[in-house]
This record gives C-alpha cells, structure tokens and sequence, in this order.
C-alpha cells in the first residue's frame, strides 16, 4: 500500500466575527488504501473534503485524529520523508506566473537535491513530455490555462516521485485539454507511478481510475472499482417522467426484476440488472395501472446512480 | 541550508534581472528629496554648509528606501498564497526559511544597490564619507532591509489581503517616518517627542546613520542600531516562518 490511512478528521475552526468561532468538521474520519501503480479517485461534490484530506496526506497540514502512512512514511512524524516520496498539485496549480516554466523546473528539482546537469536533464525530459519544450521560457502568465496546467503537473513530477497527488487536475480545462491529461496521467501509471486524485466529475473518475472511494460530508460513503460499484445498484437505470409517480413505484417494486426504485420531483429511476429485456414488462406493468408516460429513457448506470444509491441525492444537485 | 537558501535567491534574482527597471523607481523618491528638500536645510545645521546638511539628511533619505520599498516586499507573496505556489514549496523538500530567506536576501541586496545609489547621488552634490562609514552604512542598510522584508511577508502571510496589508504599511510608514526624525532630527523638537522617538527602531537607524556620516564611528546610537533591528529582524523572520507554516489553516 502506497498510502494507509485510518481514522483522518480535520476539523477547523473558523473565524465568525467577535470572538465568535465555529467549528468546522471537513473531514470526519476516513480511511483509504490506495494500491502500488494505480490511478485512485476520490469523487465527490465540492466541499466534501476532498482537497482537505489530500492536503493531510501531503503533509501540508497535519490531521486532527487519525494517522496516515504515505509511502511506508507517517505523514505527521515523518513529514520531510514523505515530501521526498512524493509530488502534490494542487488545485490553485502553483505556477509562478512571473517567472518562465524552466526556471520553475530547474529550481524544484535543485531544492530536491539535483545538481545543475541533473536538473537540467530532467526538466528537458518533462518539458518534452508535456509537449512544452517550445513555451518553457515564456513567462507562465503568457500561457494558457491547458499549458499552465501542463507545467502544474510537470513541477509536481520533478524529483519522478513513487506517488502523485493531482487535487481536480482538470477542473477549468476544455474538453481537448481534458481529454490529452487524462493520457497523460494514465502514461504516468504506465511508467509505475502511482496517482490519488480528486474530482467532481463523474465521467473523469469512470473512464481514470482503477478504484476510487466516493466521498460526501467528509465521510467516504462507498468504495471499489468504478465496475463493482455500478455493478451494485444495477446494470441498467430505466428513468420514467410520469404523473402518478409514487403508484407507479409502488407497482414496479413488486417486480421481481427491478432491483431498486427511487423516486425524485416527478421522476422515477428503476434500477434493473437487463434494461433490454426488463423493459417490455415494465412498461406493461405501467400500461395495467393506466399509467401514462410523458417520457422514458434506458441508459447503462453510472457513478451517479451510486452516489445517488449512498446519499440519496444526484452528485449533479449535491454541488 | 545556505545551499537551500541561494538557490531561492538566484531564483529571485533571474526575475529581477528581467524587469531592472523597478527597484530604480524606489530610489527615485529619495533622490528627488535629496535634489529638492536638502537644500532647503541649510538653516537646521550648525554652518549650514552643503556638506553638512547632507551629511544629517542623507540617512533619513536612505531609510525612507527601506520604509516604502522593503515593507511592501511582500505583496507579491500575497498571491503566493492563493495561487499554489506556497503551497507547492510547504510540501517539497526545500527547508522552509529558506523559502522566505531566499527572498529576503534578496531585499537585502536590493536595498543595498539602491543604497549605494543613493549615496553616490549625496557624493556628487558634495557629500563627504569615510570608506569606513560608508561601508558600515551599507551593512545598516542590509540589516534595516533584514526586518523591513521579514516584517513585510509576516504581515503578508498573517492578513493574506492586498488591501489590508497596504492599507497596514501606509498606516505604519507614515508615524514611523515622523517620529523616527527622518527629515529633521528629533533633537530639533519637543522633549516629548524625543521620548517618543527612543521608542522607534527607525529612529536609532537614522540617528546611527547621521553619525557615520559625521565620522563619528564610535557613537553609541550605531551598536543600539545594530543590536534593535537585528534583534526585531529575527522574530519578525520567525513569525513570518511560522505563518508560513500556518499557511493552510
């Protein structure tokens, strides 16, 4: 296990006027294993505690309870270690936007104790990788966001770290932009390299990552492999727009091939291990009940329909 | 460490020597003051000579570099805090002072060349120094740039807001620049007000200046100098380390 951690909470306590202070509960205790040379998500809304838990685990700030082994490291007693182990990128990027990228390379991999000739080597070697080489000496501001973001990763990768921490590495990037980093991340896991990283968007965590854990109101509500996750609420989800929502579940519940109903403002999501042959009969069912359809959709479940299955609520609204 | 701290500095230096032009406007404050208030002077010193009222004006002039220059060092840090790039360096393996030495060293220097400047101008409209005193002021200038830049990013990363840090420096700047005698000596005024000056750091700088200037190396105003600023220098930099470290919270 690359990362082991147990029990984290952070908890801050911010400021509120006079005096005043409110306690804030980020992160309530959560536990990960994230494997040698795979991609780990954590998915989740925005404010779930995400960038907090990455933030403990690359020791920018310490935990409230729990610990965390990083790379066979304690992230609170061996901090300097695990910084050794490691690469983080943030959210923010932490490009220096006076500053060209090589400058920004060469003295992150100086103060990583790289000689001259070392760094110089390596910062060739990332700046070809990312297809930067030509933009390396343009101040970062000149640059655009996908390039930016290119050198974020590039800074993090410098001293070629065993782990990876990508804090929503593609948050703000177009769809191009989006889809060449997650190339890119999977070449990094191709090369040995493990990565954590965080998103909100449901498709990035499906199509990335080898497991991933979902994480809501600084807990972690499920975890496993995008496939096995799915897999647990149904193959297929079958959504019904409908009046006489709440006669209509009650009628599909009592069909032996629907695994799951859950209704929601006029819509009904039935979850079904065969959307094409559970069909026919769901809708015969609804014709029976003289239940008429405004409108029917048959689609393959997603991440969605299990956050959806853990918080009762759709990741799309949680935000 | 020293390691550490160069390379930051180096790297400071690379931008600077991108954009020279900017620390030669913070010099043109006290060379216009020089130009145009010295003579204006002539009546405060015992003959009234040039040299003389150069001699008590040039000092204060100099600190007023380190008062409206160095205490501002810190607002680039300012976006530092929002835009990742502390947060990269917190979780790396450079030794953190070094993250905030590095760039002190060089607002030292900086200071330092722009002193040098400064006191090149006096020279040539008269100003006579001792090789010496001159080099003796350099290193209170380095010393004074010292706290000035370490005060600069504690408040820049204790408050994290442009507003409020520049509202903070204008609001400090200015009593700190009366009291501390800068254009007049103290010992022209009041008694309280020569109470109240022995209060400011800033006051034993200029004072400790006026007498290398004067030749007089062996006045006692030049170690009180040396002794306040490097001690305030050394915890405004441990406070600003540990806001550094604070960072997050």
């Amino acid at each position: 296990m690359i990362i082991e951690a147990h029990g984290l909470r952070k908890t801050f306590h911010a400021k509120r006027g006079r005096g005043k202070t409110e306690e804030v509960e980020a992160v309530r205790g959560i536990d990960l294993e994230v494997r040698e040379g795979e991609i780990f998500a954590a998915l989740g809304p925005n404010g779930a505690g995400k960038t907090t838990t990455v933030r403990m685990l690359a020791t920018f700030i310490a935990p409230t309870a729990g610990t965390a082994r990083v790379a066979g490291f304690d992230v609170v007693k061996e901090a300097a270690k695990v910084r050794e182990s490691i690469g983080y990128v943030s959210q923010a990027g932490g490009v220096d936007e006076n500053n060209p990228g090589i400058d920004q390379l060469m003295l992150a991999g100086r103060i990583a104790g790289l000689s001259k000739k070392a760094a110089q080597a390596r910062a060739d070697e990332l700046l070809a990788a990312f297809s930067l080489t030509e933009i390396a000496r343009r101040p970062a501001r000149t640059l655009s966001g996908g390039q930016k973001r290119r050198f974020a990763i590039a800074l993090g990768l410098v001293t070629a770290p065993p782990l990876v921490f990508l804090d929503e590495p593609t948050t703000g990037l177009d769809p191009q932009n989006r889809a060449n980093l997650w190339d890119e991340v999977r070449a990094l896991r191709d090369r040995g390299t493990s990565v954590l990283l965080t998103t909100h968007y449901l498709d990035e965590a499906d199509a990335l990552c080898d497991r991933l854990v979902i994480i809501d109101n600084g807990t972690v509500v499920a975890e496993g492999t995008p496939a096995s996750l799915k897999k647990e609420v149904a193959g297929d989800v079958v959504t019904l727009k409908l009046k006489g929502v709440d006669e209509a579940a009650e009628a599909l519940r009592a069909q032996s091939y629907v695994k799951e109903v859950r209704t929601e403002d006029g819509l009904l999501r039935a979850y079904l291990d065969d959307g094409e042959h559970g069909l026919p009969h769901l809708l015969r069912v609804l014709e029976e009940r003289s239940l008429s359809l405004e409108s029917i959709s048959l689609d393959r479940a997603t991440l969605d329909d299990v956050f959806l299955r853990h918080t009762g609520r759709s990741l799309r609204d949680a935000a | 460490m020293i390691r550490q701290i160069s390379l930051f500095l180096v790297y400071e230096l690379r931008f600077l020597f991108r954009n020279p032009v900017w620390p030669l406007f913070g010099i043109m404050q006290p060379v216009l003051y020089l130009v145009f208030f010295a003579p204006l002077l002539g009546k405060t010193t015992s003959s009234g000579s040039m040299p003389e009222v150069l001699a008590m004006f040039t000092p204060g002039s100099m600190m007023m570099i380190a008062l409206f220059g160095s205490l501002f060092a810190g607002f680039g840090m300012i976006n530092e805090t929002r835009n990742g790039v502390l947060e990269r360096l917190a979780v790396s393996p450079a030794w953190p002072p070094a993250i905030i030495l590095g760039r002190v060293a060089k607002d030292m220097l900086v200071l330092v060349l722009q002193a040098i400047l400064v006191m090149g101008v006096a020279i040539l409209m008269g100003l006579r120094i001792g090789v010496p005193g001159f080099l003796i002021m350099l290193l209170l200038m380095a010393v004074t740039g010292l706290f000035a830049a370490s005060l600069s990013y504690g408040l820049a990363l204790a408050i994290k807001d442009e507003n409020g840090v520049s509202q903070l420096v204008q609001f400090f700047a200015m009593p700190l620049t009366l009291i501390a005698g800068l254009f007049l000596p103290v010992s022209l005024g009041p008694d309280w007000l020569q109470t109240l000056a022995k209060f400011n750091p800033l006051y034993y700088g200029v004072e400790a200046g006026r007498s290398l200037f004067r030749g007089d190396l062996g006045d006692s105003t030049i170690p009180i100098a040396f002794a306040l600023l490097i001690g305030l220098a050394m915890l405004t930099l441990v406070w600003s380390m540990r806001s550094l470290r604070r960072l997050a919270a």
